[in-house]
């Protein structure tokens, strides 16, 4: 059953900016004008009320050790860093028939969160035998990949699209060219070089957005490229774009945060794949963002279990968590570069996955029911391994000093407050 | 001499309505002499006919066995495996040894697009063609416009709807040129990986595209299931069967969108339960074993008129 708040001196992000402090009613879910009866009050202090947010790039690594990492570990995840709508693929469980789909669905349904899937391409994500596409369109997939695989021949990946350009949903595609990716772990660049490590080649990316972004425009297949990490596959995006190819394309939180040069550190948190690219790249995806070559900014959220990154760096599993300080981390950056910086973010961390996967944007509205999250922009910490979900907490932003803090998160009807 | 504008049948494309009017007009008288109590006409007695099929086929030999039997020609059988003769030296010595032997018709079916376009620019022989590749089968055209004739009187301004594989089938493309030449229209459906890319040829000739079966079968006279061969699936084209039958099939359900009299065709052999269930294949508005009994009679009728012959002669 709804209840019914009253936030006292919170600031509403509406119309696309931050308002003064007032009172903010809710009524069975919806934004009301006057205070309703049984109105729990709450004083919030000046926090910001933030439409909820949508992640990109969710992989809960399902089945993962049910003793250390669950499904509901994924969700609290989602509320701790203020996302409540997420579109979800597995590598572990690919959605390559209907059962899997239905079970998803089921189990994902019960958290109450709003979540979105991707089926598969080919069935296991191997590349070889063609995923029941239609099928799994008609019972409410948003678009198809294969996780992080990208088919390796290009005769598949063409009858993929072909098959999959049917639905008219949106194919999802990890730009990574295998056979010159090797057994890289890193950045082929000065860094990987001076520390002897097996790198990975922009190039890797840059041939596989060039060989996707042709047979797209082909096809007439509309086609999303996930993780961008290097200027060149930017130019080649924009330029598919002016010949009027249909592609989208977003970066990673990491992305945008670091690069190579923390390779010194040798942190296996910093173990990414794709790997973090050169200064200059990351620069390159802010200003592909800015200039909205990049629609939207993916949380990349992949838990790994602290067994598999308390090894040498080239044996850590790769990946990282990211849903519960994407928005904290990544503010701090976009308010330094600009100007209306939360405004841009939450494009980014809103609009532009919504618009992506051709789903409605959470916006706030007076008379209307939507999600939203609490964020107090005065709070200073240090992020400690609590501050994750489960007992996971491979980010490489453990241990650093964040401003602002996600207090509670307000969707299907129910206020939660965090911890 | 033909008694045709065409000397040889190489396909149904730039066959001209003359010639495909003659063709079916003659099938007609053929197709009579079929259900007498003897069968066998005199027609190309003393016609010597090869049935050169360098690709496995049951049916189509058969029948054109049977419809040189009812001409009374002499008709001899030769069988290959491709892979032996894929070189264009290797095919035009076959050939030269076959003109040696004085043969006067051929049939040929082969795996290559244009291998009986390339006899025929290098034989005096009449060339039939029994399928080259997926480039055409006119025979099955021709018998399968008979078979809707039949039926539907003109074809003029009547609605064929070819379901399946279209990219790889002889079938849909002599169809395709046949039909559209004697007025109908066709539109196409099929799986996207299963569709001709780059249609402008076809679509010349007011050749359609409907994605959801169930739009392209609304209205149609004629609805064409094409056999789909297993090996799609393997090649990558098609993810199961299964999806293939709920999206494409032709089912009891996809039937109650066409019209009640619609004609139900297949050129066989048929994947019971994949393009096509049993209930619409044994079904009332199925013609499938007309298709059958009706080929005989079009290739009598080609062979007859390529060798110069009349029916009423």
């Amino acid at each position: 059953m709804n209840k019914n708040y009253w936030f006292q001196n919170v600031r509403v992000f509406a119309d696309n900016k931050l308002g003064a402090p007032q009172d903010f009613f809710v009524q069975d879910g919806v934004w009301v004008a006057s205070v309703p009866n049984d109105a729990e009050k709450i004083d919030v202090h000046g926090s910001w009320l933030l439409p909820g947010l949508f992640a990109l790039g969710v992989d809960f690594q399902e089945p993962i050790r049910d003793d250390i990492y669950r499904l509901k570990d994924g969700f609290e995840a989602m509320r701790r860093g203020g996302f409540c709508t997420a579109l979800c693929e597995s590598e572990a469980n690919p959605l390559d028939d209907l059962h899997k789909l239905k079970a998803s669905l089921d189990a994902y349904g019960a958290s109450g969160l709003d979540f979105h899937f991707l089926g598969a391409i080919s069935v296991g994500h191997e590349g070889k035998s063609l995923a029941e596409m239609l099928e799994l369109a008609s019972h409410g997939v948003v678009g198809f990949g294969d996780g992080n695989h990208l088919p390796s021949g290009l005769r598949f990946l063409r009858f993929a699209l072909e098959y999959a350009g049917m639905t008219g949903l949106r194919c999802y595609f990890q730009p990574m060219e295998r056979s010159l990716a090797g057994k890289g772990h890193v950045h082929e660049g000065h860094y990987a070089d001076t520390l002897g490590m097996k790198g990975i080649p922009a190039q890797a990316e840059t041939i596989a957005v060039h060989q996707i972004l042709e047979l797209s425009g082909w096809l007439q297949v509309p086609v999303h490229l996930k993780q961008i990490t290097c200027a060149e596959s930017l130019n080649l995006i924009r330029n598919a774009r002016s010949r009027g190819v249909d592609v989208t394309c977003d970066v990673s939180i990491y992305h945008l945060m670091l690069d190579e040069s923390c390779l010194f550190a040798l942190d296996t948190h910093t173990h990414l794949r794709p790997p973090l690219r050169t200064a200059e790249d990351k620069e390159a995806l802010w200003k592909g963002l800015e200039d909205g070559t990049v629609q939207a900014i993916s949380c990349a959220h992949v838990p790994v279990l602290p067994q598999d990154k308390e090894v040498n760096f080239d044996d850590a599993v790769p990946g990282a968590v990211s849903l519960e300080i994407a928005f904290v981390a990544l503010l701090a950056a976009s308010q330094l570069r600009f100007a209306d910086g939360l405004e841009r973010l939450l494009g980014w961390l809103t609009d532009g996955p919504a618009k992506i996967c051709n789903r409605p944007m959470a916006t706030l509205r007076m008379g209307a029911s939507s999600p939203f999250f609490l964020f107090d922009p005065s709070v200073k910490r240090v992020l400690r391994v609590s501050d994750f979900a489960g007992q996971v907490h491979n980010s490489p932003l453990l241990d650093t000093v964040q401003t602002g803090m996600v207090t509670g998160t307000f969707f299907a009807g129910q206020w939660r407050w965090n911890r | 001499m033909s008694f045709l504008e065409t000397k040889h049948l190489l396909g149904l494309r730039g066959v001209s309505k003359n010639d495909l009017r003659t063709i079916l007009d003659t099938a007609r008288q053929f197709r009579e002499i079929l259900d007498r109590p003897v069968k066998k006409v005199p027609s190309l007695r003393g016609v010597t006919v090869v049935n050169l099929f360098f690709e496995n086929s049951t049916r189509t030999r058969i029948s054109f066995e049977l419809a040189e039997k009812r001409l009374s020609a002499d008709s001899v059988n030769f069988s290959s495996s491709a892979s032996s003769l894929t070189k264009g030296e290797s095919l035009l010595d076959t050939l030269k040894n076959i003109e040696a032997m004085k043969i006067d018709l051929v049939v040929v079916r082969h795996k290559g697009t244009g291998v009986p376009a390339f006899l025929a620019a290098h034989s005096d022989a009449i060339i039939i063609n029994a399928g080259d590749g997926a480039n055409e089968h006119p025979t099955q055209g021709l018998l399968d416009i008979f078979t809707m004739e039949k039926r539907l009187g003109s074809m003029e301004g009547k609605i064929v709807t070819i379901v399946g594989d279209v990219r790889h089938s002889r079938v849909a493309r002599s169809n395709i040129w046949g039909l559209t030449t004697l007025g109908a229209k066709v539109r196409l459906c099929g799986p996207a990986t299963l569709i001709p890319r780059n249609l402008s040829f076809f679509q010349e000739v007011g050749v359609e595209v409907i994605a959801d079966v169930a739009k392209a079968v609304e209205g149609a006279d004629a609805v064409i299931a094409l056999r789909l061969q297993k090996e799609r699936q393997e090649d990558s084209l098609l993810p199961t069967l299964r999806e293939y039958r709920n999206f494409f099939g032709i089912t009891a359900e996809v039937l109650d969108r066409a019209k009640s009299e619609v004609l139900i065709m297949h050129p066989g052999p048929i994947n019971r339960g994949v393009e096509i269930d049993s209930i619409v294949a044994d079904g009332p508005n199925s013609v499938i074993l007309d298709q059958v009994t009706n080929g005989v009679a079009v290739r009598m009728a080609a062979m007859y008129l390529l060798s110069g012959g009349r029916a009423d002669e």
